[in-house]
């Protein structure tokens, strides 16, 4: 793509950029995809508003966002991911396990911190080891995620032997999953924080900056002498350490740790970041559009829900809206940014 | 570096360096020296390994042995940064930056201006600090928040000599600079070089366009298959006699020096 690029000869500038009205156009070309997906959120927001009773209530609303809390924390691990061109299919196999294995050491008698701490760092470790195989083996991350998927979900069915562990409620630590923060519930202010944190590192720090110049040109950024493997590696880290807290604020929501937990997760996590704009083969990415995307989902979810639609049907609809994404990143998107892939 | 012994000591000797990729011998053996503030023109026909040799100046790529010696220092590069530390800046020919990336960001890839503790971009001395730089090379971009991949060709390839420029690299090569550049761009590339290689930096030029290096050159190097063909003095020769030996006429034999 490059060469082609060079190859172009004299008098074929046709994408310079000369002027401010130029600059506004690129700006919003850019952004086209944000703005699109809020419209898509306003407008839904609007048509559940006025179709379903309970919708547009406080409490409804709240339980909504605490609902999508799980998804938004790890995509906003898997915009790194996706952000660098990657992929990680293994994130709803750890929500499992980490779901699991703390019910399990706490039925064992465990600290709880001690717990939290080790379940986190598995997760880590989990992200690592997928890390490892993909950035620093040049193995494909789809199948090195997917191999972990299998992996992962299996070691959680034999942990439990297939039977959900429950998590004694006297315990702090299900106030993850069940506290409120001045009435906001605590898994939606560690959501929000996870994700402004998240949106700092990708547009304000050189971490960031490398993550969306690996998707973009990986080779180009080893030139200029950063740790590309290093990058690579460390959104996987985040991504296994993102998938460990949604599994703890999905078991201790439940008080119940389940090796079941997380089944599509990582179909759901990816549509989230997809939808919000993202492109596939890296180097675009957008936290707000993530944030956007997985409130787009939550809606569409609770909303159907709440007009009576078998829950079955919601699954049909997350992955259409996959597809519909992808062909619209693809195909629709590209006409109007500067960049196209 | 532009010391009274400057004009002795060589700002980089590469002797006797090889490269191997599975059958393929890429260097043979290839000596080269450049003194500071000389332009040396590499040329060759394609194969002949002037990038590859290039690249191991630059420290992207690893020679099976040989030697570097870098003002008066034996130096060897694991990665481009180790080179870069010293002062080697390479523009590649398929230009290494990030389409997705803005103009600021690219100028400054790997060493963006920090702030809060180095954990923050310094966004606005970024873009400040790129402004000052195009403005001082004379490149006319007039934006630096937009991505690189929306500017022309030749727009790309500014910012990828300024990139390498801006940080006062002692030796600078550059890999196929003006291939897909306007005429204008062209004279705006040279110029360029004659500015900096004034300052005392050292140019390395690989070109295909030959009438380019009488312009700026001071010798020229021709490769051929893995080898050092002839190392010519570019006041003192001629289109034909250097185009004889790139493509290795024997008849010339006897005129080549050293």
């Amino acid at each position: 793509m490059t060469a082609a690029k060079t190859a172009t000869g004299p008098g074929t500038s046709r994408r310079v950029v000369t002027t401010r009205s130029a600059r506004a156009s690129a700006h919003i070309g850019r952004h086209a995809q944000t703005i699109a997906i809020a419209v898509v959120l306003v407008v839904l927001l609007i048509f559940f508003a006025a179709s379903a009773d309970r919708f547009a209530t406080t409490g409804n609303l709240l339980n909504l966002l605490r609902q999508i809390a799980p998804t938004l924390v790890v995509a906003t691990a898997m915009t790194f991911v996706i952000g660098t061109s990657g992929i990680d299919l293994s994130v709803g196999s750890t929500v499992a396990l980490s779901g699991s294995l703390l019910a399990i050491v706490l039925k064992h008698g465990w600290d709880p911190t001690l717990a939290l701490v080790a379940i986190l760092a598995l997760g880590a470790l989990i992200g690592f080891v997928n890390g490892w195989f993909s950035s620093y083996q040049n193995i494909p991350p789809f199948i090195v995620t997917l191999a972990m998927l299998s992996i992962m979900r299996g070691t959680a069915l034999r942990a439990t032997e297939g039977y959900s562990t429950p998590i004694d409620g006297d315990l702090w630590i299900v106030q993850i999953g069940q506290g409120r923060i001045a009435g906001v519930p605590v898994p939606v202010v560690i959501a929000v924080v996870v994700a402004l944190a998240g949106w700092l590192v990708l547009t304000r720090t050189p971490f960031g900056r490398y993550v969306i110049g690996l998707g973009s040109n990986g080779e180009s950024l080893r030139r200029a002498g950063v740790n590309t493997r290093k990058v690579g590696l460390t959104v996987y880290v985040l991504a296994g350490l993102a998938a460990a807290v949604a599994g703890v604020l999905i078991a201790t929501r439940l008080s119940s740790g389940s090796s079941n937990a997380g089944n599509g997760f990582e179909l759901e996590v990816i549509t989230a970041v997809v939808l919000g704009g993202a492109s596939l083969f890296g180097g675009r990415a957008s936290m707000l559009g993530t944030i956007l995307g997985a409130l787009t989902l939550g809606v569409i979810a609770n909303g159907l829900v709440l007009l009576h639609v078998s829950p079955f049907y919601v699954q049909i609809v997350q992955g259409a809206i996959l597809l519909l994404a992808i062909f619209a990143n693809s195909k629709v998107w590209a006409r109007f940014g500067a960049i196209r892939k | 570096m532009t010391d009274q012994k400057a004009g002795r000591v060589d700002r980089v000797v590469m002797r006797d360096i090889r490269k191997r990729y599975g059958m393929v011998d890429a260097l043979r053996g290839v000596t080269l020296r450049v003194g500071p503030g000389e332009v040396v023109g590499l040329v060759g026909d394609n194969a002949a390994g002037k990038s590859t040799l290039m690249k191991v100046l630059a420290g992207a790529v690893v020679p099976d042995s040989g030697e570097i010696v870098f003002d008066g220092r034996p130096v060897s590069f694991a990665t481009p940064k180790d080179a870069r530390e010293l002062g080697i800046e390479m523009v590649y020919q398929d230009l290494a930056l990030c389409d997705d990336i803005d103009v600021a960001g690219n100028l400054f890839l790997g060493r963006e201006p920090r702030k809060a503790g180095g954990l923050l971009l310094d966004v606005r001395t970024m873009h400040a600090d790129a402004r000052r730089h195009l403005d001082a090379l004379n490149i006319r971009i007039p934006l630096t928040d937009i991505p690189v991949g929306g500017l022309s060709g030749g727009q790309r390839q500014a910012v990828a000599i300024a990139r390498a420029v801006t940080f006062g690299p002692k030796l600078l090569i550059l890999d196929e600079p003006t291939a897909a550049l306007a005429v204008a761009e062209v004279e705006t590339v040279l110029e360029l070089i004659k500015t900096v290689s004034a300052q005392g930096v050292s140019v390395i030029l690989i070109t295909h366009r030959l009438q380019d290096l009488f312009r700026v050159c001071d010798r020229l190097c021709v490769m051929y298959e893995g080898t050092l063909r002839a190392d010519l003095d570019a006041r003192g020769t001629s289109l034909e006699r250097l185009v004889a030996e790139i493509v290795a006429h024997d008849d010339e034999k006897e005129g080549r020096r050293r």
